[in-house]
């Protein structure tokens, strides 16, 4: 039982690391970009493209894997992002970034192949460390860090306030002179970032497998729609609770019922608590 | 004295006369379509099972065709997606007016196609191992050259009940439609045979640690685990769940559980020991490392072309089924003598014995699934060698 809890709370801290870089990308732009699983599938696979394939060290391997990220982050705001906020209000981004999380999965799967292939031990353990191992803890350790730093960052600096700002009023921060499209960029990239590294971590749990990534794309946003759009803790809780009940559905039901009582946790949240767990409920003016 | 339009009016004869000579050796051709997913997923078995078909075709054209008549080969890529293989099926049965269909590779494409290559009475050569795509009403011209489904877990059935003498067994499944099904059948055929599954699941083939439910089979006292999915990421969790607890219990299931790419999951090398799957007599050396004669001439042949004079690295029984199509197709010509598709059908059902590199084939007038019970065998998982594996120990 305690392998059920473990192992869905690491699962559950990958979809927590996705909830949190749908949360840094919405807060400046109000897109919930399709693209946010595929950036974690492409740290897990450059990671370990960098380390098995080119045999360098671990630590390249990470910075390989958060470069991806950012790259990706950017690439996204630069082609899917930035001219359709510009020309439309309407939610025209779910079309572009559908597109282009397909684009970016056909070419990993055309370069990386279909098959998932293995992600490199990163700290010298045996396998028999059974809860202790670090593929389940790597992920956990990652999702709280993140939190926690998110938290700082937006809290501390001034880079932060500033997200904050355009999260609350991006005509008011522009209007004070904001560089709000300078911190969209940002704010893509420190996603990609961000993603690549929960991607990286978690790539001893997921395998480098290039289809991974719509799966974590529903999963992250199931995680931040019941935690609550907007909050970092609540993103921490909702991707938690689903990879517990995951496998726990799962363990007790068999895994033909694990989609269905995930998905049926979003339709129960947003009848009842629509704006999510913590976040910060809507008030339209009038 | 030079005159233009004489010469003009030469020229054009001639272009006529080729065109004309062009025509009928295209209207002379044997047109084979074949649907083969070469881009996407499982693209891996159509890449190796297009080189069998093109090998054959090309020694078959280069040996003067059959019956004078070349074959020309229409290649379709659909892309492993049913609706494209559609699409194309449809192209090359009502446009093409192809001769013969090989295909598609995979079951969920053939699903969507096989009625639609039926209602254009067009043979139609099946690869996928679905029990479904066999009807010998609704498709009459559709003929099976891979085993079904229900042989692979027949064999599997076979070696873990009475030659490794287990009857507590735990059956595995995951939550695709192929996975679900063959999991139902499984368990079916084993409460047939007498035994009932101690422990049932389907998992999500995405799920990324088997340790609970593996510990789950072993608290319910199962001495032999049976996955039934082709889903390769699962397959290696499993294997490794079983290592990483030191559980000292034999695997038997699916071919993919002995896929090359199944080695790289694996945490350990040895956590591949004791894992067996259900093969091809055709693909499997015994303990004297020797292949059937024929198999072995195919792998000679092949060998310059899939891996360079070295060790060809994928699985071999794709390439020899591929090679077989294009042979049935040459037989089932020589004996219509033609290209009739009822003449066709009446070749195929009369077809006993037919001896390919793959296997030996047999239909009839009620009988589609050509592949007999007795080319199966069962494999060890870690024996893999130039494509092939060896026979598990009886």
């Amino acid at each position: 039982m305690l392998m059920v809890i473990v192992s869905g709370l690491a699962i559950g801290a990958l979809f927590a690391a996705t909830a949190l870089s749908y949360n840094v990308m919405y807060s400046t732009s109000k897109v919930l970009s399709v693209t946010t699983g595929h950036i974690a599938m492409l740290g897990g696979v450059f990671g370990a493209y960098a380390i098995s394939a080119l045999g360098q060290p671990w630590w390249l391997g990470l910075i390989a894997a958060i470069l991806v990220g950012g790259l990706f982050g950017w690439l996204t705001d630069l082609i899917a992002i930035r001219r359709v906020l510009a020309r439309s209000d309407e939610h025209l981004w779910l079309l572009s970034t559908l597109a282009m999380a397909t684009m970016v999965q056909q070419a990993v799967g055309l370069w990386w192949g279909t098959e998932p292939k293995p992600f490199p031990r990163l700290i010298p353990q045996d396998f028999s460390a059974g809860i202790g191992d670090q593929k389940f803890w790597l992920p956990i350790a990652l999702a709280g860090l993140m939190a926690i730093g998110l938290e700082f960052f937006y809290r501390r600096t001034m880079y932060g306030k500033l997200f904050l700002a355009m999260s609350e009023d991006a005509f008011a921060a522009r209007a004070r002179g904001v560089s709000t499209d300078r911190i969209r960029v940002a704010s893509y990239v420190i996603a990609g970032a961000l993603g690549g590294l929960a991607g990286f971590a978690a790539g001893q749990l997921t395998f480098a497998y290039f289809a991974l990534g719509l799966t974590l794309t529903l999963n992250g946003f199931i995680a931040l729609a019941v935690g609550g759009l907007g909050s970092n803790l609540g993103a921490l809780i909702g991707g938690l609770t689903l990879g517990l009940l995951n496998t726990f559905a799962s363990y007790l039901f068999g895994g033909e019922y694990q989609q269905t009582i995930a998905v049926g946790l979003l339709m129960v949240v947003l009848l009842v608590k629509p704006e999510g767990l913590l976040g910060a409920q809507q008030v339209r003016p009038v | 004295m030079f005159r233009p339009s004489k010469l003009l009016s030469g020229m054009l004869a001639g272009l006529a006369l080729a065109c004309a000579s062009g025509l009928a050796s295209a209207q002379n051709t044997i047109k084979v379509g074949w649907l083969s997913s070469l881009t996407g997923p499982l693209s891996s078995a159509a890449i190796a099972e297009n080189q069998g078909v093109q090998l054959a075709v090309d020694e078959i054209n280069a040996a003067g065709g059959i019956g004078g008549r070349k074959i020309e080969l229409l290649t379709r890529d659909t892309s492993g997606d049913p609706t494209k293989a559609v699409n194309l099926a449809q192209q090359l049965a009502f446009s093409e007016k192809v001769h013969f269909i090989i295909g598609p590779v995979n079951s969920g494409e053939g699903l969507a196609t096989t009625p639609i290559i039926a209602r254009a009475g067009v043979p139609n050569l099946i690869i996928g191992a679905l029990d479904e795509l066999i009807d010998p009403v609704k498709y009459p011209r559709a003929f099976r050259v891979i085993n079904t489904n229900k042989q692979w877990i027949l064999t599997g059935n076979d070696y873990a009940l009475k030659v490794l003498k287990k009857s507590k067994v735990a059956v595995i499944g995951d939550t695709t439609g192929y996975g679900t099904s063959s999991a139902k059948t499984a368990q079916e055929l084993l409460e047939a045979a007498g035994v009932k599954p101690v422990y049932t699941v389907l998992l999500d083939p995405n799920k990324t640690d088997l340790s609970d439910e593996l510990g789950k089979a072993r608290a319910a006292g199962a001495d032999v685990v049976m996955p039934w999915s082709a889903a390769t990421g699962l397959l290696g969790r499993l294997l490794n769940a079983r290592g990483d607890m030191g559980w000292n219990v034999p695997v038997v299931g699916h071919p993919a559980v002995m896929a090359p790419q199944i080695r790289k999951l694996l945490n350990k090398p040895e956590y591949w020991d004791q894992t067996y799957a259900s093969g091809y007599a055709s693909t499997t050396y015994g303990a004297d490392g020797k292949l059937p004669a024929a198999t072995q001439m195919l792998v000679d042949k092949v060998r310059p072309k899939l891996a360079a004079g070295g060790e060809i690295d994928i699985l071999f029984w794709w390439v020899a089924m591929g090679y077989d199509t294009v042979k049935i197709i040459e037989h089932a010509v020589k004996g219509a003598n033609g290209t009739d598709p009822a003449a066709i059908q009446k070749v195929l059902e009369n077809t006993g014995e037919f001896r390919g590199v793959y296997a030996t084939y047999n239909w009839s007038a009620t009988q589609r699934n050509g592949f007999p019970d007795s080319n199966m065998a069962v494999n060890v998982a870690n024996s893999f060698k130039d494509g092939t594996f060896k026979l598990a120990p009886r």
